[in-house]
């Protein structure tokens, strides 16, 4: 695993802080969406298709910052929409730097290169640019119906490594996907030196334009494990490896969809950061008035069925490392190993 | 199934209350385009239903008027009804749309760029 130990550590000793305060639910990863505008309309996202206006509309540093303070969790995640196209992203990542807390900046990299020209941002600890990369070129290029934003992605990977920047990968995976073209992948960005991947299969928005090819519960097993069976020492991934081992169907977890609390313009977004059925306009409210007992696997909801995706399972992944000794030796042992 | 089969764009529902108004409301907060929200006493106001809350002791829609500006909070109890004017930007099939372009590109020849 890959995830420096710094960011280990801090997130760590928060857990250990939630559970010895007896609070059962607290957020692991703030999703901060500044902005829904994109310069790419892939296949499987639902989260890009506004009216026009509300595609102009983004939100102020300030109204971002009010947000990371409510919620307090140790780390941001800043996807979108696409954030390098947010106009004040050079300042919110250096604020979320002074307020030392770990930044992920999703981007599909398209613009990459040019904002780390113009200067926009300082290697730190703290930021990392986590790349939207799903899979070798033909894959990623279909999968955001456009040719040639893999070579604009390496581009934008490479300079940023050479400046001393953190660059982590973030892959959905489909159905079709192929395990040894996976790992063929797996290899070529651990050629590229990138820090770490993450992965998770996709969800099935009702919005999104391809509603067919998203993964079952039963194929995500059989996918994941075909390709993280035998894992390559060399392979880094950034992420629980718990989470991975759940993938593969190795551990029986529920969703935490709590973990991964979502905030943009429209407010704090109930439940998660895949559904939308309704805002609260605090953190707070979000927290004590969202009927938690509706989402899940085990609730029964049609939505959360074949859901697998990382913002709900990575976090009960990371709780159960610090709930059991079983999970606790588990994390310990893949750490150490390289084995899932 | 494609998204586009389920758009309500151009749906007019005409004057509606109580459970019916519910229903329209539940409608226009899963519609990813602009409504046109008549209120009771005429005013109409067109924008993104972003968010409704039917929770509290005054249940309420959200809407980001097209014309810009803060969120504007609206009581159910003062909507007459609700038209669906804007386009569906959910609609539409742009996968299978790129799937078929992609094909047509790789057909005429080794260049590529859709």
């Amino acid at each position: 695993m890959s995830v420096p130990l710094s960011q280990m550590w801090t997130v760590a000793t928060y857990v250990l802080k939630q559970r010895l305060r007896r609070n059962r639910r607290y957020p692991l990863v703030l999703m901060l969406e500044p902005l829904f505008r994109c310069n790419l309309a892939c296949a499987g996202c639902g989260k890009v298709q506004y009216p026009g206006h509300i595609l102009r509309k983004h939100l102020t540093v300030e109204q971002c910052l009010a947000a990371v303070e409510e919620c307090g969790a140790p780390m941001v995640s800043i996807p979108g929409g696409e954030p390098l196209m947010y106009p004040d992203i050079g300042r919110l990542v250096a604020e979320l730097v002074k307020r030392r807390k770990y930044v992920y900046l999703c981007t599909n990299a398209i613009l990459l290169k040019e904002r780390l020209e113009e200067g926009l941002f300082s290697p730190s600890k703290y930021l990392s640019f986590s790349v939207h990369m799903d899979g070798l070129r033909e894959e990623h290029d279909e999968a955001v119906c456009r040719d040639g934003v893999y070579d604009q992605a390496v581009e934008g990977i490479r300079e940023a490594l050479r400046r001393g920047f953190r660059v982590t990968t973030n892959t959905t995976l489909f159905d079709g996907a192929s395990a040894i073209r996976m790992q063929m992948f797996f290899d070529e960005m651990m050629d590229l030196g990138v820090e770490g991947m993450m992965l998770s299969p996709g969800y099935n928005y009702s919005k999104a334009p391809d509603q067919e090819h998203f993964l079952r519960r039963q194929k995500t097993h059989e996918l994941f494990s075909k390709m993280l069976s035998n894992p390559k020492r060399r392979w880094k991934f950034n992420q629980s490896p718990l989470f991975l081992q759940f993938l593969m169907g190795k551990w029986d977890f529920e969703c935490t969809p709590w973990g991964n609390p979502t905030y943009n313009m429209f407010g704090w977004q109930r439940p998660c950061y895949l559904l939308q059925e309704g805002y609260a306009s605090t953190f707070k409210e979000l927290m004590e008035t969202t009927h938690w007992e509706g989402y899940g696997h085990k609730s029964g909801n049609e939505k959360c069925k074949d859901c697998m995706v990382h913002c709900g399972y990575e976090p009960t992944a990371i709780n159960t490392a610090f709930a059991s000794w079983k999970g606790f030796k588990a994390t310990v042992e893949a750490t150490l190993t390289g084995r899932l | 199934m494609a998204a586009d089969e389920h758009t309500r764009e151009g749906w007019e529902p005409g004057p509606v209350e109580g459970e019916q108004l519910t229903e329209v409301i539940e409608r226009a907060f899963d519609y990813r385009g602009d409504v046109t929200v008549v209120r009771r006493d005429g005013a109409e106001l067109v924008g993104y239903l972003f968010n409704r809350n039917a929770d509290g002791p005054r249940p309420f829609v959200q809407v980001f008027a097209a014309a810009g500006g803060d969120p504007i909070s609206i009581p159910y109890a003062e909507i007459r009804s609700i038209r669906f004017t804007g386009r569906d930007t959910a609609a539409g099939n742009s996968y299978a749309a790129w799937l078929r372009s992609r094909e047509a590109a790789k057909a005429a020849g080794p260049a590529r760029g859709v």
